[in-house]
Formats: C-alpha cells, structure tokens, sequence
C-alpha cells in the first residue's frame, strides 16, 4: 500500500511536534504579542485607582499543577501587581496539591511575597472543598468554612484577618481555574453581593469566560497562557508565558498544516475514487 | 424504615432545604442564620463524603486485585499509591507535628505528583495535533465552515497568527467575542432553565432518580 497524505501513521505527527518544539526552546523567535481588551481590563482593575492600601482580595487557586503552564503565569503577574498596591491577599484552593501551587507562587513572586509579611500583607487559607456550597459559606462566614489558615493557625490570631470576615470585607476576588469555581464565586459572590471578580482561566474557558467579561459579570479575563503573556506585558516583566508563547504558536501552526493536509489528502483520495 | 417512609423523609429535607436557600438568596441576603447553618452541614458531609469516597474506592480496588479483573494491576497501583502517601502522611505528621507539609509527604507529592501532573496535561498536545489531523475532516459543508473558524480561531489566539496575516487576528477575535457569545449565552440559559425545571421535577417527586436510586 502506497503512501497518502489522508493517512500518515500519528507517530510521525507525535515525532514532528516534538521537534518543532524544541526550535523555539533552542531558538526563541519572539513573535509580538497584541494585548486582548479582556486582558488589559483585568490588569487595570486590580492596579491603579482600583486597589487601595489594604484592599483584601480573593485569590483562588481553582487549578492544579497538570495546569500551571496555563494558568500560573498570570496569577504569578495579578499577586505581584496586587501586593505591590498594597492590596492584601488571601490564597486558597480547591485542588489537592493546593499547597505545591501556593509554595510555586512564593517561588515565582518572590520579591514581591519577601518584602511583605505573612499574616500581614497575606495569608494562606490552604484546601476547600464542599462545592458551591462552601463557596457561598465563606461569602457569609469564612471562619465557619476555614477556622485556621492551613498551618493551622486560628484566624482570630492573624492580624489581617482581625477583620475580615464576609463578603463586605473583601475588595474582589480573581478565581483561576480550570473548571467551575469561577462560576460558582460568580453566583455566590458577584451576582450576589456585587463583589469585583476576574478570571484567570485555561484557554478553554475563554468561551464561558468571555461572555461573563462581555456582560460585565468579570471586570476582566485572562484566557489560557496568551493571557499570562499579555499580563507579562503589561507588567513589564517578561516571564514564563511569554517564553511558552513561541512554542504555542508552533503547535498551533502545525495543527492547522495537519488539519489542511488531512483535507488535501481526502480531497486527493475522493478525486482518484471519482 | 420503609421505602415510603425513607421517601418521605427525603422530600422534607430537600423541600426545607430549597425554600430558606432560595429566601435567603433573594429576599433576605443579609440575614441568613438558617442557610449559614445548612451550608455548614453541607460543607461538613462534602468533607465526609471524601473519607467515604476513598473508603469506597480502595474497597472496589482491592476487589479487583483480589480476584484478578481485567487491568487488576492498575488497581494494584492505585492501592500501593494510597498506602504509601496515607502511611507517609500520617509518619510525617506523628514525627513532625505538622500537617501536609512535613518533609516525607512533601518529599511525595514533589517528586512524584509534581513531575505526572506536570506531564499529563502538555502530553494532550501531542494526541489533539494528531487528532486534529484524523477526525477535522471536510466532508460536508457544516464540517467545513467549522473548520475554517477554528483555523482561524487557532491562528489568532498564537502571536504567530498575526504575524502571517492580521486578518486571522480580526476575525478570530470576532468569532471569540461576537460569534461564539449568542451561543454560549443560550447555552447557559437553556442550561439554568434545565436545571431550575429538575429542581421543580425534584420537590414535586417526578424525578425518581433523586429521591430512591432509580426505584419507585
């Protein structure tokens, strides 16, 4: 049986996009990157006029470690932009290995999390679980959802959280996920109180998310790690999206030629059937 | 208790349930000393339904191993994986004091669940290029016009896009945020509509599947 271009073994395609990834790595081709309005909203509601000294915000770790290359990029760009307005920070997450994406952050921010202060300037409130439930519990009363932070220290003796106790208490929340808990801080939080949310999601959710930005639901949205770029950009700190962004668009480029010669080849195949 | 009775008792909670959730979400947001109550139950029995879970779990798995089924050995995996992180956890803790971060358990979860998790999700890029170039085939007119949208749709959302053309741009962010929003938010209508049309089926005792595990 002779060659066809309607039936090339997956071997090689698996074989080829290794490669071609390599490229960027060995060779980064730095396309530009354009800013989405999505995007930019999300940077300018948590920087500048938006966010006061001593703001308490939300930030939800709704992904785990498979999705760090998606998602941890931008969270990295809004807690640096965040902290350094002076906004204080509560972490937590519904992921079991919410700790390693906590410790990471510490990791990718860290002259931002060195020059603040823990139980001050931030706290970690560790793994949640309980669904939309325990979502709209902690609207109403965090300590009856988390009693201590996850190094099981009470709340009542972390002096940022003194206060801190509701929804009225928090200035706004940024939910990154790959699944539902941005919808769920959407219904309990946004919908229900009017409390400024954002999401930080896998580029999947760019089709859920954006119609929530377009409503006005989401006063912004980062969409996969072209999101994590663009918020690199706007931070003037290149980082970990923008060196994926060259290997994104070579994936990207070959599906669309693997797409176009699956097509060639059966418009070649129905061509010597006819 | 029988079947009627168990029924019965169902109906009552969830009828409960439903009228001071839905009071407090939309009359009295701010006074919610019932709902605060229920949501604390709720989030106590998520957690024991966790326990239970894994409970369950290691019980199926076991019986797996135990009379050789099909792909036995994976359930071998997954027990061996249980214990070890279970008797890692529970040594660091008696030894340490801390919780989940102590050294053994911590030690896990880096080096073995960090690298898999890593791995799983850039591994899907390989079978979506090799997918994509099996199934995305025009063989109709519908599955064509899908495919050139998500031609599009692909090229706009990587840099590299632009940079060939930067109408793939334009029109990958119109189908992003014009074409594709009239669907999605249908979608989610319909979805709500669904769902508050099985909350109604649910209290009134048409949805037998609710109430008694498919059975009358």
């Amino acid at each position: 049986m002779g060659f066809s271009l309607a039936n090339i073994d997956r071997r090689v395609f698996y074989w080829i996009l290794f490669i071609a990834l390599m490229v960027p790595f060995l060779n980064p081709i730095g396309f530009p990157i354009k800013i989405a309005e999505n995007t930019r909203d999300l940077y300018e509601g948590i920087t500048g006029d938006s966010v006061e000294p001593g703001d308490v915000w939300i930030i939800n770790f709704g992904y785990g470690v498979s999705a760090w290359s998606e998602c941890h990029p931008g969270v990295t760009v809004c807690a640096k932009a965040l902290l350094r307005e002076g906004a204080h920070l509560i972490l937590m997450g519904p992921h079991t290995d919410v700790e390693l994406t906590y410790r990471h952050l510490l990791d990718t921010a860290k002259e931002d999390f060195d020059a603040a202060t823990y139980g001050e300037d931030w706290v970690f409130l560790g793994y949640i679980t309980g669904g939309e439930s325990a979502i709209a519990q902690l609207a109403s009363n965090m300590r009856s959802v988390y009693p201590t932070d996850h190094f099981a220290t009470p709340l009542d003796d972390i002096s940022m959280m003194q206060d801190v106790n509701t929804w009225h208490d928090v200035s706004g929340v940024l939910s990154s996920d790959t699944g539902d808990w941005g919808g769920y801080f959407l219904t309990m939080w946004q919908e229900a109180y009017g409390v400024p949310m954002a999401q930080i999601g896998i580029a999947m959710l760019g089709s859920t998310g954006i119609p929530r930005w377009l409503a006005g639901n989401y006063f912004g949205m980062s969409v996969g790690s072209r999101g994590g770029a663009e918020l690199e950009m706007l931070i003037g700190e290149p980082g970990d999206a923008i060196i994926a962004m060259d290997s994104i668009s070579v994936s990207h480029l070959l599906i669309v030629i693997a797409v176009i010669l699956a097509n060639v080849g059966l418009l070649l195949e129905r061509g010597r059937g006819s | 208790m029988s079947q009627m009775l168990k029924r019965e008792v169902v109906y009552a909670i969830t009828g409960i349930v439903t009228v001071v959730m839905f009071l407090e979400y939309f009359f009295f947001p701010e006074s919610q000393s019932w709902a605060e109550m229920i949501r604390t139950w709720s989030v106590i029995i998520y957690n024991i339904s966790l326990g239970l879970g894994a409970v369950r779990l290691a019980m199926a798995h076991s019986m797996n191993v135990q009379r050789r089924r099909e792909n036995w050995a994976f359930s071998g995996v997954l027990l061996a994986g249980l214990a070890i992180m279970l008797l890692t956890g529970l040594a660091g803790y008696f030894m340490t004091g801390q919780q989940t971060n102590n050294a053994i358990y911590n030690w896990m979860f880096v080096n073995v669940y960090t690298p898999l998790g890593a791995t799983l999700y850039p591994i899907t890029g390989f079978y979506i290029f090799s997918a994509a170039y099996r199934a995305f085939r025009a063989r109709n007119i519908d599955a064509a016009l899908m495919l050139i949208a998500g031609c599009f749709v692909i090229l706009s959302n990587a840099p590299v896009g632009e940079a060939i053309w930067i109408g793939f741009a334009t029109v990958g962010e119109w189908f992003r945020f014009t074409g594709q929003v009239p669907g999605m938010r249908t979608f989610a209508l319909v979805g709500t509509l669904g769902m508050i049309a099985y909350g109604f089926r649910a209290l009134l005792g048409k949805e037998r599947g609710f109430y008694a595990g498919g059975e009358e």
